[in-house]
């Protein structure tokens, strides 16, 4: 029962990177801007929260600064994209290099070369007085607001899009901008506003990162999850109570391979930290035929 | 009216000088005001920077040495580009050639038959040609048969070939026992090329590729074919063009492309699997030569001519932190302004005509 | 005196780069009438209701409505001042319902979605209106005639003043357009004013009060539908062209006797092919086509007639039945392979599916053709110079207007591109040339033009396999018409039985 308690405890805390991120893209997505930088977004996130957080010795400051380098990003995607029609892969791949290269520097240029690697100040924890005696479910509660966080946006983002007119006429930029338009949405505004929000979520992904999870930041923390979290929106059909689900299994992978390679000799480890990026494209395959895409994301739009 | 086709096309090479132009400065300018900020000597960092490469034949010799594996890397983003399709997977590509050949050599080796040298070279150069097209005909089928985004699928390979190299080379039967680092045993002498005053024997099949993806692009049908693809999905379709095919035969010769980069890499410069063999100081050649493929737009003259402009700035990204410990990140930012400046321009010339 | 004028729009200008499509354009409707909008391809029609619905801005020129000089720079500024607008092709939102569309950027509270309420408001005003529609299906499974009901209901939804109808009898037949002008007069009745823009001159005659007639972007007339005629009306489209036209504004090009070959060079014998997504596919057709004729295929959009033209072209897709070319099967053939049997074919969307944009003359030329021997050294290498040859002559016997062969496609005007395209399937001999909507969108000459090429092949001994949406073009030159309806075919008609009335309700399953 611990075992399965401390497996939960230990996977949530993954989940939330690959949820948060993923949502991120799904709610750009579903505006229509495709936004494949969020890996270089989560480590300049990281790297920016991590250093606000140990600096004021605040890990929400840590987390805001986080969201508000994710928003930064968003607006350069959004802007750079409608204003100059500049290709969202290409923009996107661009940033991840940026990102990734923004991300080390601030590092090296605010901390240096230290002996010993800083540490974030700690996270606020939220206990719920009765469900922390509940075996199972406490696991999944007995965490800190930004899990909170999580399941909250989960349920607010699924409201949004599918019980507000505001929602509706979002989606209907991604699937169909001319349709959108054509009624009298302004699609500018709104994919600005997605994809700010949308990179906001990877940003604070990306600082859950040092200040939550390992405590401090190296180059490369990221290690590839916030390309996953594009293969995660994807099969999540862009629905963002879905996004949740694919998070908690790719974070569970990833904690089943971590185990296995501390208690498996037999296995080389490497083959088990393959293992994520190889179900991405399994689950890819399988569920091919079930993935739906707003029909216009990726695409820019134009009235001429 | 001849005439106006024919300043058109003088106009556009002026064009593209300026876009080049206005994005270095730019970029450069932006670097400058950082540096400015904390205080190094602007003008040293930008001389550093800017003649690393030619103030000794060292400093040419790194170029070169640079320029040769990021000119293979970026031909394996071009070619897929070309059918609006992005090849993330240069890294992985490169990985997995360089420990297929590895692989193959030291079990030769390890064998105990000798094969001379011009058995040794073409058969590894071949292996490597097929470990890297492998690797990209995995990514090619996935989009040809389920429509997966080769983004991902080539972004997903690349952590897997990261994985496979460090299993190969903390392998027992490859790893060499007196490297701490990941390392395996050194290949025999007859598979690996050597040196003309400094330069990497590879340089000639660098050049050899250049050759065959211009022919390919411009004169064969299956280059006609990829380019209608680019122009017009749809109208190629319609026309008889074989959509899938074309997917796996273009991400098949890049992934090869890309499996070469590694592969003169192992069999030139290392003589050996090293683990991180694929960056230069932090710098993937893999993810340079995306950003190389974006300056030249895919143009095949071109990117010797980039990759070599971007070996420069390596160099002197490297003599930068060397020298006065400016972190070599702030180089790769600026390279990744560039591109996005370039990008950003061009499109809006384009958006003129 | 009161101003009778609902809307106004003075001295308008409109450049797109070096192209003038609006060159002070004056053109005013007055209340509660029915005002067509009359112009060939081109003429600036819809850019003109474009502005006026706030998709485009003007370089220069006011717009006045209910008296008041107005801005609108985007359609939520038009629709605020309660104007309207049907576009020729849909813009519903197709993954969404007909009621998600309908209320779809309505105001109201924006953070509530009171969909089954909307709903029975939409069923009340529609009922009213004697329009009925699905409200609770995905658009795209509904039928271009359904979705459009759905359009001129979302813009009265939202309290409509002025409606305008671009081109709205594209995917009509002649019932269901009488049906229309009934709603139209119904909707005027109730106080709505009526912008229709047409192409055609019977419809403008037949449904407007008055018409303004466009040409090149200049307004070259206004007039009253008891004051004019036919006649008066083409002279004011097309001036000082030559040609001479039908009452629908069409070329009237003489089709000469002509001996069919004794043999069908096409012949479908009961071919089923799945649907897409806004189609129905082909359910056992069978028929022939023969060589010195032209054989029309008409049809409803979406009934078929994409899925016939692409698999006379790319068999490989048949689920059921089998394809002969000149007594050859070819029901496993890929589309190269049955091009080099003396076929060839030109696309129903021109840019979307039959050029390379970017690519020169030279290079749109050679698509379809690059796999055939004559353009190919080695079977790996392409001969550029016997493709450059090809081009030359290409522009030369189509008089394409173009500096060189090396210019972009998409640099040249759309009837100069129709041109390269058909040009591109004579640079071999055929038999069969299979062509989808060929005169869509283009002005009245490159129409003729297309027309006697047409009719030339036919001449010549081909097969022609014409399929296109406008049953007026295929009663010119057609020697026969087939009817497809819903994936079947209802009907072949000879030339001597055509009639426009019987063919057009078969078109709709009358």
């Amino acid at each position: 029962m611990s075992f399965i308690n401390s497996f939960i405890s230990q996977t949530i805390v993954y989940t939330v990177v690959y949820t948060l991120a993923s949502l991120g893209i799904v709610v750009s997505g579903r505006a229509g801007i495709f936004n494949v930088a969020s890996e270089g977004i989560m480590l300049a996130s990281a790297s920016s929260g991590f250093l606000t957080a140990y600096l004021t010795g605040n890990a929400l400051f840590g987390f805001l600064a986080g969201s508000l380098m994710g928003a930064v990003f968003g607006l350069i995607i959004a802007f750079v994209h409608e204003k100059f029609k500049v290709n969202q892969f290409i923009l996107g791949i661009s940033l991840v290099i940026l990102g990734t290269g923004l991300s080390d520097l601030l590092y090296k240029l605010i901390i240096g070369i230290k002996l010993t690697a800083p540490r974030a100040p700690a996270t606020p924890l939220v206990k719920i007085p009765l469900i922390s005696k509940i075996p199972v479910f406490s696991a999944f509660l007995t965490q800190d607001v930004i899990v909170y966080f999580m399941y909250a946006a989960s349920i607010l983002l699924w409201w949004f899009y599918y019980r507000t007119k505001l929602g509706l006429e979002t989606r209907a930029i991604g699937e169909s901008p001319k349709a959108a338009d054509v009624v009298g949405v302004n699609v500018t505004k709104r994919r600005y506003l997605s994809t700010i929000i949308g990179s906001a979520l990877i940003g604070i992904a990306g600082a859950y990162l040092p200040i939550l999870i390992t405590g401090t930041y190296t180059p490369d923390i990221s290690a590839g999850r916030g390309f996953m979290a594009i293969g995660i929106a994807i099969f999540a059909s862009w629905r963002p109570e879905r996004a949740i689900l694919g998070g908690f299994l790719f974070a569970a992978i990833e904690v089943i391979a971590f185990r296995l390679q501390v208690i498996s000799q037999r296995i080389p480890y490497q083959f088990l930290l393959m293992l994520p990026f190889i179900l991405v494209l399994v689950v890819m395959i399988i569920f091919n035929k079930q993935i739906e895409f707003p029909a216009s994301v990726g695409k820019p739009y134009s009235r001429e | 009216m001849e005439k106006d086709v024919k300043r058109t096309e003088s106009s556009t090479i002026i064009r593209n000088i300026f876009v080049y132009l206005v994005s270095v400065l730019l970029a450069l300018g932006i670097m400058a005001i950082v540096v400015l900020l904390f205080g190094f000597n602007v003008s040293k960092v930008l001389r550093t920077l800017l003649t690393s490469s030619f103030r000794t034949s060292f400093g040419f010799q790194e170029t070169i040495k640079k320029t040769i594996p990021l000119i293979f890397t970026t031909f394996a983003f071009t070619l897929p580009f070309r059918i609006k399709f992005f090849n993330i997977g240069g890294w992985g590509q490169m990985l997995f050639g360089a420990t297929i050949v590895t692989v193959v050599g030291l079990t030769i080796l390890k064998s105990g038959i000798t094969l001379p040298a011009y058995i040794m070279i073409p058969l590894l150069i071949i292996v490597g040609i097929l470990a890297g097209g492998f690797f990209g005909l995995i990514a090619g089928s996935l989009t040809a048969k389920y429509n997966i985004n080769p983004i991902i699928s080539t972004i997903m390979l690349n952590f897997v070939g990261v994985q496979f190299l460090n299993f190969i080379a903390t392998n027992p039967y490859f790893k060499d026992p007196l490297e701490g680092h990941p390392i395996t045993l050194p290949l025999p002498k007859s598979a690996t090329l050597g040196f003309f005053g400094g330069i990497p024997n590879s340089i000639i099949f660098a050049v050899i590729s250049i050759f065959f993806v211009y022919i390919l692009i411009k004169k064969t049908r299956l280059g006609y074919e990829i380019n209608a693809i680019g122009y017009n999905l749809d109208a190629a379709k319609t026309y008889g063009i074989n959509f899938p095919r074309i997917i796996i035969l273009t991400f098949f010769i890049a992934g090869a492309l890309g499996g070469l980069a590694g592969t003169f890499e192992v069999m030139n410069i290392h003589k050996k699997l090293v683990e991180g063999f694929a960056s230069t100081s932090g710098a993937q050649y893999g993810t340079f030569g995306i950003l190389t493929s974006l300056i030249v737009a895919g143009d095949p003259i071109g990117v010797p001519v980039a990759a070599f402009f971007m070996s420069v700035l390596l160099v002197g990204a490297d003599a930068l932190q060397r020298t006065m410990q400016v972190p070599v990140e702030l180089v790769f930012l600026s390279q990744a302004l560039i591109v996005l400046f370039i990008v950003i321009i061009r499109q809006r010339f384009e958006r003129r005509v | 005196m009161e101003d009778e004028n609902l809307v106004e729009l003075r001295n308008i200008r409109k450049a797109f780069g070096e192209v003038v499509a609006l060159d002070n354009v004056t053109f005013s409707v007055k209340k509660r009438e029915i005002h067509g909008l009359l112009g060939e391809n081109g003429s600036g029609k819809t850019t003109l209701m474009n502005i006026l619905y706030g998709l485009y801005s003007p370089d220069k020129g006011e717009i006045y409505f209910e008296g008041k000089r107005v801005k609108i720079p985007s359609p939520f500024d038009s629709i605020k001042l309660g104007i309207g607008m049907v576009h020729q092709v849909s813009t519903l939102v197709p993954e969404f319902t007909a009621t998600e569309n309908i209320i779809l950027g309505t105001e109201g509270d924006k953070y509530t979605l009171p969909i089954n309420r909307e709903r029975e408001k939409i069923k009340e005003m529609s009922k009213n209106l004697g329009v009925k529609f699905p409200l609770n299906v995905k658009v795209k499974e509904l039928s271009a005639g359904i979705k459009q009901k759905i359009e001129i209901i979302r813009a009265l939804y939202r309290g409509a003043k002025l409606l305008i109808l671009d081109e709205p009898t594209t995917s009509l037949v002649e019932s269901e357009f009488q049906e229309l002008l009934k709603s139209l007069k119904a909707l005027v009745n109730g106080g709505v004013t009526i912008i229709f823009i047409t192409h055609k001159i019977k419809e403008a005659l037949q449904a407007c009060d008055r018409v303004t007639v466009l040409r090149r972007g200049r307004v070259q007339g206004i007039e009253k539908r008891e004051d004019t005629n036919k006649e008066k009306l083409v002279k004011l489209m097309f001036m000082e062209k030559e040609i001479r036209v039908t009452e629908s504004a069409i070329p009237k090009v003489e089709l000469p006797p002509c001996k069919k070959s004794k043999e069908p060079v096409l012949i479908l014998k009961n071919v089923s092919v799945e649907g897409g997504e806004k189609s129905v596919g082909l359910n056992n057709v069978s028929f022939e086509v023969y060589g010195g004729e032209i054989f029309g295929v008409a049809s409803v959009s979406g009934n078929g007639e994409k899925e016939l033209a692409e698999i006379t072209i790319n068999p490989s897709k048949i689920k059921n039945g089998d394809i002969l070319i000149s007594a050859k099967s070819v029901k496993n053939y890929e589309t190269l392979d049955v091009f080099s049997n003396g076929v060839f074919y030109t696309p129903e969307d021109r840019i979307k599916e039959g050029i390379l944009p970017e690519g020169s003359i030279k290079e749109n030329i050679l698509l379809g053709h690059h796999a055939k021997k004559r353009f190919l050294r080695n079977n790996i290498f392409i001969n550029w110079e016997e493709a450059r040859k090809t081009a030359l002559d290409v522009i030369k016997n189509y008089n394409v207007i173009t500096p060189t062969e090396e210019l972009a496609i998409r640099r040249l005007s759309g009837g100069n591109i129709q041109k390269v395209i058909i040009g591109r399937a004579f640079i071999s001999p055929i038999n069969l040339l299979v062509t989808h909507n060929p005169t869509s969108g283009l002005d009245i000459s490159t129409v003729e033009f297309i027309f006697k090429k047409l009719v030339e092949t036919r001449n010549s001994g081909s097969a022609v396999l014409w399929i296109n949406e406008d049953l007026d073009e295929l009663i010119i030159i057609s020697d026969r018409i087939a009817v497809l309806h819903k994936g079947e075919l209802k009907g072949i008609f000879e030339r001597e039985e055509f009639d426009k009335y019987k063919i057009g309700l078969l078109m709709i399953g009358g």
